[in-house]
């Protein structure tokens, strides 16, 4: 895990809106350097082979350039959009890899919308600016920290947290209970 | 309406995560219908994993990888109708997240007295049994453990156990260590929404006797 550089604070939200807005092949090239090599190693991380994380990654990055222009900068965090974007196509990798008839990603943004909710989220905290989510992570305890990045990438978390770390899962749930406790303690005080 | 229980850290985690087997990903999304906290909750949870992703080692990609991308930019999308016709949302419902009213749904089956199982099938495979269980008010229901997980939303009624009263909305998490007996309140039925692993275990000498036929 880096350390937060500078390149790291840019504002991937207005290369974004550039790319929906006039279909700015300049700002998806920066979006491209930036975040392909992480989503490779997100998938690496999720145990896709080489050459699938490679494929995955494009393939995420095509997506965000079709769905510039449903990116909405109020309500989410440009890193945590394209996190969505790729979490979902690895989800459809695992089912295209367990089975033959091929389902559409469509189908998995659509099963994280919750529409028919009524009213607007108030409670959300609007968002933070990326810096603030990476400094309250980064004020985690190692272990707290540890716990939630895996949480990102392991199939059945517990289960298989508690056997890389050696800890039992009563442990990995109470850390990850804590932890997610503090990061939204801490995201609260920042906003 | 406010929700009173909800899921525990781990799983709103591990939904936002995407690592959520179909099964209690269907649960927690009947949950984050009627609540607000935790859909916050899950934007949290999103808004990190953002954090996470940008704290990565990056991992060079192939060489073309670029050049490959760049020239897909000026296609079109693909067509949607590559993919199968989607079903339309059920209105019969509308606890239920849009995308579970797509999924089939069985006829409602008497399992016990006074307990009706009506099975929802999901469109992928899943470590976990999806149903809709239906008490009629005022029933009393076996005193029962769990070999595996069992999450429950209430999506209409109420019952109490050990744990407090469930109300529309309301998530109860079972596990292995749980022994509850849930009382349905006597002023209407309740129809609740359950994502179950392993098999339910029916405690005392009637349920026992009645354990062949409960194929839950």
């Amino acid at each position: 895990m880096g350390s937060i550089r500078d390149s790291d604070q840019q504002d991937w939200s207005a290369h974004i809106a550039a790319v929906s807005a006039r279909a700015d092949r300049a700002a998806f090239a920066a979006l491209f350097g930036f975040f392909a090599p992480r989503i490779k190693s997100f998938m690496r991380r999720s145990g896709e082979s080489e050459s699938q994380a490679d494929e995955l990654a494009q393939e995420a990055m095509l997506m965000v350039w079709r769905k510039a222009a449903l990116f909405d900068p109020a309500t989410t965090g440009a890193a945590a959009w394209i996190f969505t974007i790729a979490r979902n196509l690895r989800i459809d990798a695992r089912r295209r890899a367990q089975r033959e008839d091929v389902v559409a990603t469509g189908d998995i943004d659509e099963e994280f919308r919750i529409d028919d909710a009524p009213g607007p989220d108030a409670l959300l905290a609007t968002v933070q600016s990326e810096a603030q989510v990476r400094a309250a992570l980064a004020k985690l305890s190692p272990d707290q920290r540890r716990v939630v990045q895996m949480s990102f990438f392991e199939e059945m978390p517990h289960t298989e947290i508690a056997q890389t770390l050696r800890i039992p899962m009563g442990t990995v749930k109470s850390r990850l209970r804590l932890a997610m406790k503090r990061l939204r303690s801490l995201l609260g005080e920042a906003s | 309406m406010s929700v009173m229980h909800h899921p525990p850290e781990s799983l709103v985690t591990a939904y936002a995560a995407g690592t959520l087997d179909l099964g209690q990903h269907v649960a927690v999304a009947t949950h984050l219908v009627a609540c607000q906290a935790c859909r916050a909750r899950v934007r949290s949870v999103e808004e990190t994993g953002g954090a996470v992703l940008t704290d990565l080692r990056p991992t060079p990609l192939s060489a073309l990888a670029f050049s490959q991308v760049e020239a897909r930019l000026s296609a079109p999308a693909p067509a949607r109708s590559a993919a199968p016709a989607l079903r339309p949302h059920s209105s019969e419902i509308p606890e239920l997240p849009g995308f579970v009213r797509r999924y089939g749904f069985g006829e409602w089956k008497l399992v016990a007295p006074s307990l009706e199982v009506r099975r929802i099938t999901l469109p992928h495979e899943s470590a976990t049994r999806v149903f809709l269980l239906k008490a009629r008010a005022g029933t009393r229901l076996l005193e029962h453990t769990h070999s595996g997980v069992e999450l429950t939303c209430v999506l209409t009624g109420a019952f109490e156990h050990d744990g407090g009263r469930f109300a529309p909305g309301d998530f109860d998490f079972g596990d292995g260590t749980v022994e509850h007996q849930p009382r349905i309140e006597p002023d209407r039925d309740c129809i609740c929404l359950v994502a179950m692993q392993g098999s339910l275990r029916l405690n005392g000498m009637l349920g026992r006797l009645m354990q062949p036929f409960v194929r839950l």
